[in-house]
């Protein structure tokens, strides 16, 4: 099965390579037969792949250690789940991963859009098989999933402790779900831009696609949050660490396209500009691949075997010289309509989301890279950790934050100062309110605190002017509609206009996530102390004692050592916390693994930090606020994520009602 | 009454939030530190000291707690590391020198492209619609039938 897996890999590559070249030959000569001879290729390229894939996977399922890969990140005491995870756990089987789900994405867009897009298919096929020829170099050449061992060991080498854990079988798929499904709008821009079909048709081509793989990068953003913060034991959830900076870039760009495209739809405006975000997004995947697996750049997340540093530079090199140069090339193509009425309008707001976006995604990137200039400039090595990235990406930020309650109710075209008043008059009130009663409760000691405090000023504002769009839209269906009641009403409303306030729910999700990250970094106390059985600690108003400490042998491989917490308010018990620590047989460093207590207020983050023979225990407290803000937010994002992609056949009906129209106002000006 | 209540509402309030910033004072000046600097272990782990789980970062807490009180100050305790291990275990760039434009370019970044928005905004402007052509708002004859005519034509749009 092994020679299987590692032979398609081969055929596949060969078979991409003619795929590739048979599309751009056909297109180029106008040949039908090679036309239909190169659309088999995705589907052939997809079904080698799977092969090679499930005989890696079937290689962990069977302890297979003659794979070295196989031997490096399992073992025969590693749960099913585990092993099925630990697929992706390394280098290999990670570049592997990621060209099964390339070419999965490659096989529906083939089947979605064979029939009904022509023109732009055979490139946007074509691109999509450069890139899979890429891995498939890498996985045949470079990094083989299936490069054997001589005289096979009796055991595996077992996957990292930290990577044991259930997030490891949801973060990382979907990372990479985002993460690649990115190549999909990017192939569609190529291909408009090599085809030189530039009108709008590639973008409601990719719109969807977009949206769908910044739903998984956001949603893997948050996962990694999640498991960091139940796994690393610090009390946290973001460290800033480059491999996030570089999940966190691509989604930043992708946020602004996702509003800017929104300008050329309504406006047929700013192509060069869309055209450009698109590019940049999948340029900023590769980059952090490139940080990923080049071992340049000190992470936490950094594989064992980085280096493959060199081809993803010249890869990335690759891709930025032929997007420039196409651009450039056909500036006269894209050329725009690029008319303003007012600089008080929502396309003005939205240009300045951009640049707030792109801000905060230039500083991240800025302070990704900033140790290795230093190190050429100075040829000193310096850090850029969480202070930087606070400092500089906080009040961006805020105005970011400012933005989405202010773009979405400012008038298209020209607001004028009545519209202005009408519609923030209320939200400025209730931002005002929020300010003077939080006022005299919360701390305003230092800079992070004073931020935090605007934060809330800023959440309640914008929380006030989306529900404003809410409660405005019922009261009005609810006027026009007889005996409609208010939820019911609320409902329609949202599902006849998906993609507005889809898009409204999804800021709800920011708001929430904006308020928990404040509430959570300000706020948060903890304490550590060395108890002994049924001694206690105490923190503001509980009182946490320290009841007993079991030794359970889990695995022949695994012990844990669990603590029993209780926790009290006020003399009443309101938990018992277990948290653990975790031994692995050759295995340096303890595992953590934490208890938390989550509720709307704050979390009881728990750590066993250490023990004694005597039974003894050092316990470390956090008590984060509004911590579950954070992951509710997420759930919120997702909901309305949902609701904009849900297919709207009434959203089709206005497109073409607009397009109908805008060809009609600007034929003149075309011409 | 109510005035004297009032009062004593908020000096509790006042009372309850100087309470909390003195007792997270010691916690607060050790947290300076530990997010000043990065953790030393051998593993090369990454990690900013407060973010730290290893056995060397508790070591080096314990190491730093102690400097605390013996009166060093949080400056002359994060001097002493840089000299020890060099720059590289701050977890920030210093804000001077070179290492200035770490800080600086972001926002420079931000000024010039706000100076280009604003510059490519302003073009086109001039070639969009003049400034004083009517949108009807001022006009309208009110402001609910305005809105009922906008939510009428939406509905149409929608229903149609």
């Amino acid at each position: 099965m092994n020679d299987i897996g590692e032979f398609t890999l081969l055929i596949a590559l060969a078979v991409a390579l003619y795929g590739c070249a048979a599309y751009v030959m056909a297109v180029r000569g106008n040949r039908i037969d090679l036309y239909l001879s190169a659309d088999k290729t995705p589907v052939i390229v997809w079904v080698c792949v799977v092969i090679s894939s499930a005989a890696l996977w079937r290689g962990f399922i069977t302890n297979d250690f003659s794979l070295q890969y196989v031997w490096a990140y399992s073992n025969k005491e590693l749960d099913t789940f585990y092993k099925l995870a630990s697929f992706w756990g390394g280098q290999k089987g990670s570049l592997l991963f990621w060209t099964l789900i390339l070419t999965t994405y490659m096989n529906v867009v083939y089947f979605q859009n064979r029939k009904k897009n022509i023109r732009l298919m055979p490139y946007a096929m074509a691109v999509m098989l450069v890139i899979i020829i890429f891995f498939l170099l890498l996985l045949n050449f470079s990094t083989n999933p299936f490069e054997r061992i001589p005289l096979p060991p009796e055991d595996g080498r077992g996957l990292n402790p930290l990577l044991q854990n259930y997030w490891m079988v949801i973060h990382p798929p979907t990372l990479y779900l985002g993460y690649v499904g990115f190549t999909v709008p990017f192939a569609f821009a190529m291909a408009a831009l090599i085809s030189k079909n530039l009108d709008d048709g590639w973008i409601r081509l990719t719109k969807k696609w977009t949206l769908l793989a910044w739903f998984f990068l956001c949603m893997g953003n948050l996962f990694g949050a999640s498991w960091a913060y139940v796994e690393l034991g610090w009390g946290g959830y973001w460290a800033w660490d480059p491999v996030e900076n570089a999940a966190f870039m691509p989604l930043l760009v992708a946020t602004a396209f996702l509003h800017s495209i929104q300008i050329q739809e309504k406006k047929d405006m700013m192509k060069v500009w869309n055209m450009s975000l698109v590019l940049l997004t999948f340029v900023m995947t590769i980059f952090g691949t490139f940080i990923t697996r080049s071992g340049l750049i000190q992470s936490v997340h950094t594989f064992d075997e980085a280096t493959l540093g060199y081809y993803f530079l010249a890869f990335l090199a690759a891709i930025v010289i032929v997007c420039v140069y196409l651009i450039l090339t056909r500036l006269p193509l894209l050329k725009s309509k690029n008319e303003l009425d007012s600089l008080l309008s929502r396309e003005a707001s939205f240009l300045i989301n951009n640049l707030m976006l792109l801000g905060i995604g230039f500083a991240t990137f800025w302070g990704t890279i900033f140790p290795i200039i230093s190190e050429a400039v100075r040829g000193v090595k310096i850090t850029v950790g969480p202070p930087f990235y606070n400092q500089v990406n906080v009040p961006i930020g805020l105005v970011l934050l400012a933005l989405i309650g202010i773009g979405p109710v400012i008038a298209w075209r020209r607001a004028t100062w009545v519209n202005l008043k009408k519609n923030f008059q209320i939200p400025v009130i209730i931002g005002l309110v929020t300010a003077a009663v939080l006022f005299p409760i919360v701390p305003l000691g230092g800079r992070s605190e004073i931020f935090t405090y605007v934060t809330f000023i800023l959440c309640a504002f914008v929380m006030a002017s989306i529900l404003r769009e809410f409660l405005n839209g019922t009261r009005a269906r609810m006027s026009l509609e007889e005996g409609g009641n208010f939820f019911g009403e609320l409902g329609i409303l949202t599902w006849r206009n998906k993609r507005r306030y889809g898009g409204y729910i999804v800021h709800i999700g920011m708001v929430l996530i904006f308020a928990g990250i404040a509430g959570s970094q300000s706020y948060s106390i903890h304490d550590q102390k060395h108890l002994k059985i049924g001694e206690s600690l105490k923190l503001r108003d509980y009182t946490l004692t320290y009841e007993k400490l079991t030794v359970v042998e889990a695995t022949s491989v695994k012990t844990r050592v669990i603590a029993q917490i209780g926790v009290y308010k006020n003399n009443k018990r309101v938990w018992t916390g277990r948290p653990e620590k975790e031994f692995y047989k050759g295995q340096n460093q303890p595992v953590t693994e934490v208890d938390v207590r989550s509720t709307i207020v704050e979390d009881i983050y728990i750590i066993l930090a250490d023990f004694s023979e005597d039974e003894s225990a050092t316990i470390k407290v956090y008590l984060n606020p509004m911590v579950s803000w954070l992951w509710t937010g997420g759930w919120v994002i997702a909901f309305g994520t949902m609701i904009c992609m849900w297919p709207d056949r009434l959203e089709q009906r206005r497109r073409l009602d607009r397009m109908k129209k805008q060809e009609a106002i600007f034929a003149p000006a075309q011409e | 009454m109510k005035t004297h209540q009032g009062i004593l509402a908020i000096l509790l309030a006042l009372a309850l939030v100087a309470g909390l910033a003195s007792s997270a004072g010691a916690a607060a000046v050790l947290a300076d530190i530990e997010n000043a600097l990065m953790c030393k272990c051998d593993d090369k782990c990454g990690k900013v000291l407060i973010n730290c789980t290893c056995s060397t970062a508790d070591k080096t807490r314990a190491e730093y707690t102690k400097m605390l009180d013996s009166g060093l100050t949080v400056d002359q305790i994060i001097n002493m590391q840089v000299d020890k291990y060099g720059e590289t275990v701050l977890s920030s760039p210093t804000k001077s020198g070179f290492n200035l434009t770490a800080w600086a370019m972001p926002f420079v970044a931000l000024l010039a492209g706000g100076f280009g928005i604003s510059k490519i905004m302003e073009s086109w402007k001039r070639k969009g619609a003049p400034e004083d052509q009517d949108t009807g708002d001022e006009e309208a004859p009110s402001k609910s039938a305005k809105y009922s005519s906008r939510i009428q034509e939406e509905l149409d749009k929608i229903e149609s």
